[in-house]
């Protein structure tokens, strides 16, 4: 028997929003050698005939290109390829190159490497990171010329049915050239998200990861592959398992391209008259317009680690406040909650040596923040100024009791009255916790009582509750999000901020899946955070409910001894109760373990 | 000859799509045309679209148009006018 491929998981930036399954078509582009050769005199003014002539043909393909990109894409995308239409016009270019072939009598491929080297140089050295990813505009239209010089045409590439194109990089003329009917989704190994292929992916609405460093090299054309942009990740040689599990999530989600039309908005009723918040999870810009578009009552959780991702712990507080003004704004009055950075030493390794045993149980979140005071107080400071005008909330991540929240909230209070020594303007922000450690939730009464609101992580509370990694397939039999004992904490830290009258939040995967947003209402939840994308489908479910069958179901499953039975009750309940609702396939699968209930 | 300051506002800076619309711009107009950055002076044409990219201009760089010609008044109210626009980049539309 040959051995199956592992499955590997590499984590990038998801762009462009959406999980697509399909097969690996690898693109390669660019780094062609060119070679140099010396012109004789007498041949020189055909080199510069022959140069001119390429830069007519690259630029008749030019505006061929870019009236394709404005019918599929729209104008505003088009622009891209009017940039690259000017900079084959550009005096100054074509005459540093026919300049390098008459000072050098180089031939007119190696005129092109030459200056197009030298713009790139300096490219490169610019400090923006936008205007330095830009630098691709200027190799695009290098490459092109060279192809033109060997007077052959690229090729059109038409891809097949399930294609997921993974390259080292795309240039922008690539991406709209592709045949983009059939092209399922991007992996890339560079690019960040303002690069061409995340806008014109976003634009056309496949989903992509780029950033993915190394990928490419490891893959060959035709292998299985899973682009999951909402987890930031690609799967290659995905096992069946987890081929499964994704085909059945994909049947479950709104392909990006129709949820436009899922627009609806307004507050959530159950049928009872429940009213249920819905706000969206967001970390990078590209998802901002997703709050928007999908109805959401604001962010209920910013991940701001996001910003160390491009620039580490370096980051400064001008940059820091920009970015969470911005995340204000798309929020609007609904507000934003952000959560301070959520990381640990492996996010940080190069500038935090030493690799940790056990980073999830290590210096990372709140402690980290803790430890390097200066990365918490920066932030701080650029969250309350950012407050001055808009509805900005803190929430603190993996808080372990009472005295994480009090040395917090110390450092918080500090910097505002630093703020207001110093004459700035700042807002004052309400504090929250996440409450996603056993040890919180055992000590929730006593939490509630110092913060103003509650922020249930649910993923990392399976994973701590039941002590499971849940990226360890070898234990993936352990991560059971129904486990009773995960369905008790929710319910006891859903309790204790009742009782001290303060509103608590459930984000996390388990609020963006339906029937266990459902699950989450008859807890007690009335206020939920998911990923933009999901919120249509949680709303459809969640208006078709009564919550008192919820409650009756879920004290049901607090009675259950194991997981196993847990998800029964839901899957006979839900399928009996909601048969529109809830089809089969929606609801957790049978379990060879599973016992019948009584 | 004239001369105007203006201010890059687009989140994104002065990128190769808003650089392309400047240097368009630029280019229907009969007067010479550049653009400097106030803070070290660089200086560009700004109908080559290489010299703009080079400009590097981010968010919130200063940068002095000067026209020169026979239609300099409205050669520069237009530049201003799209400055101000923020290009009239899509990327405006989420804020900034």
């Amino acid at each position: 028997m040959t051995a199956q491929p592992q499955e590997s998981r590499f984590k990038g930036l998801g762009v462009s929003e959406g999980i697509v399954i399909g097969q690996v078509l690898r693109m390669h582009i660019g780094s062609r050698h060119v070679y140099h050769w010396r012109i004789n005199v007498a041949d020189l003014e055909a080199e510069h005939q022959r140069f001119r002539a390429a830069v007519e043909l690259a630029r008749q393909q030019v505006v061929a290109i870019k009236k394709q990109a404005e019918e599929r894409l729209g104008k505003d995308h088009a622009y891209i390829f009017d940039a690259h239409l000017l900079l084959l016009e550009d005096a100054k270019l074509t005459s540093d190159i026919e300049r390098q072939i008459t000072d050098e009598h180089s031939n007119a491929e190696w005129a092109v490497e030459v200056v197009g080297d030298r713009l790139l140089s300096l490219y490169s050295e610019i400090k923006d990171d936008y205007l330095r990813e830009r630098g691709s505009d200027i190799e695009d239209v290098m490459q092109r010329l060279l192809v033109a010089l060997s007077g052959v045409r690229p090729q059109h590439r038409s891809l097949s049915e399930d294609a997921v194109i993974v390259a080292q990089d795309l240039l922008p003329s690539a991406v709209a050239e592709l045949d983009l009917e059939h092209a399922r989704a991007i992996a890339t190994d560079t690019g960040g998200w303002t690069s061409h292929t995340a806008i014109l992916a976003r634009g056309i609405g496949i989903p992509a990861v780029v950033g993915l460093r190394d990928f490419y090299r490891r893959t060959r054309t035709g292998d299985k592959i899973i682009v999951d942009s909402t987890r930031n990740e690609v799967i290659l040689h995905p096992a069946p398992a987890t081929l499964q599990r994704y085909q059945a999530e994909v049947l479950s989600h709104d392909s990006p391209r129709g949820a436009g039309n899922a627009r609806e908005r307004g507050p959530v009723q159950t049928l009872d008259g429940i009213e249920i918040t819905m706000r969206a999870n967001v970390e990078v810009p590209a998802e901002f317009e997703g709050v928007e578009k999908f109805g959401a009552h604001g962010v209920g959780l910013y991940r701001s680690e996001f910003l160390l991702a491009r620039r580490g712990v370096a980051v400064s507080e001008k940059e820091q406040q920009l970015a969470y003004e911005e995340v204000a704004r798309t929020a609007g009055s609904d507000g934003v909650i952000i959560r301070l950075f959520d990381l640990g030493g492996e996010n940080l390794r190069e500038q935090f040596q030493e690799p940790e045993k056990n980073p999830a149980l290590g210096l990372r979140a709140i402690r980290f923040g803790l430890r390097n005071e200066e990365v918490m107080r920066t932030q701080v400071r650029a969250i309350l100024v950012a407050a001055e005008n808009s509805n900005v909330k803190i929430v603190l991540p993996m808080i372990a009791d009472v005295n994480d929240v009090r040395r917090a909230k110390a450092i918080i209070q500090e910097e505002a009255d630093g703020l207001a020594k110093a004459g700035r303007a700042f807002g004052d922000v309400a504090v929250g916790a996440m409450i996603e450690v056993p040890s919180a939730v055992l000590m929730a009464d006593n939490i509630a009582k110092s913060v103003d609101f509650f922020e249930l992580g649910t993923n990392d509370l399976v994973q701590y509750t039941l002590a499971v990694d849940r990226g360890n397939d070898e234990v993936a039999h352990w991560f059971r999000t129904l486990h009773p004992a995960v369905l008790h904490s929710i319910d006891r830290s859903l309790k204790a901020a009742f009782n001290a009258g303060i509103p608590a939040i459930v984000c996390g995967e388990m609020a963006s899946t339906p029937a266990y947003a459902v699950l989450l209402i008859g807890l007690g939840a009335t206020d939920l955070s998911m990923t933009p994308t999901a919120i249509p489908r949680v709303r459809r479910a969640l208006v078709g409910i009564d919550s008192r069958d919820a409650r009756t179901i879920a004290k049901e499953c607090l009675n259950c001894e194991t997981a196993d039975q847990v998800e029964s009750i839901v899957r006979e309940r839900f399928g009996k109760l909601w048969p529109n609702l809830f089809p089969a396939k929606s609801l957790p699968e049978r379990r060879q373990t599973a016992k019948p209930v009584a | 000859m004239i001369q105007r300051t203006l201010l890059v506002r687009a989140r994104l800076g002065l990128h190769a799509r808003a650089a392309a619309k400047v240097v368009r711009l630029a280019q229907s107009f009969d007067s010479a045309m550049e653009l400097t950055r106030v803070d070290n002076g660089t200086t560009a044409d700004a109908k080559s679209i290489l010299s703009v990219l080079m400009l590097a201009a981010g968010r919130g760089t200063e940068l002095r148009a000067s026209a020169d010609g026979i239609d300099e008044d409205a050669a520069v109210n237009a530049l201003d006018q799209l400055f101000a626009q923020g290009f009239g980049e899509m990327e405006q539309e989420s804020g900034g």
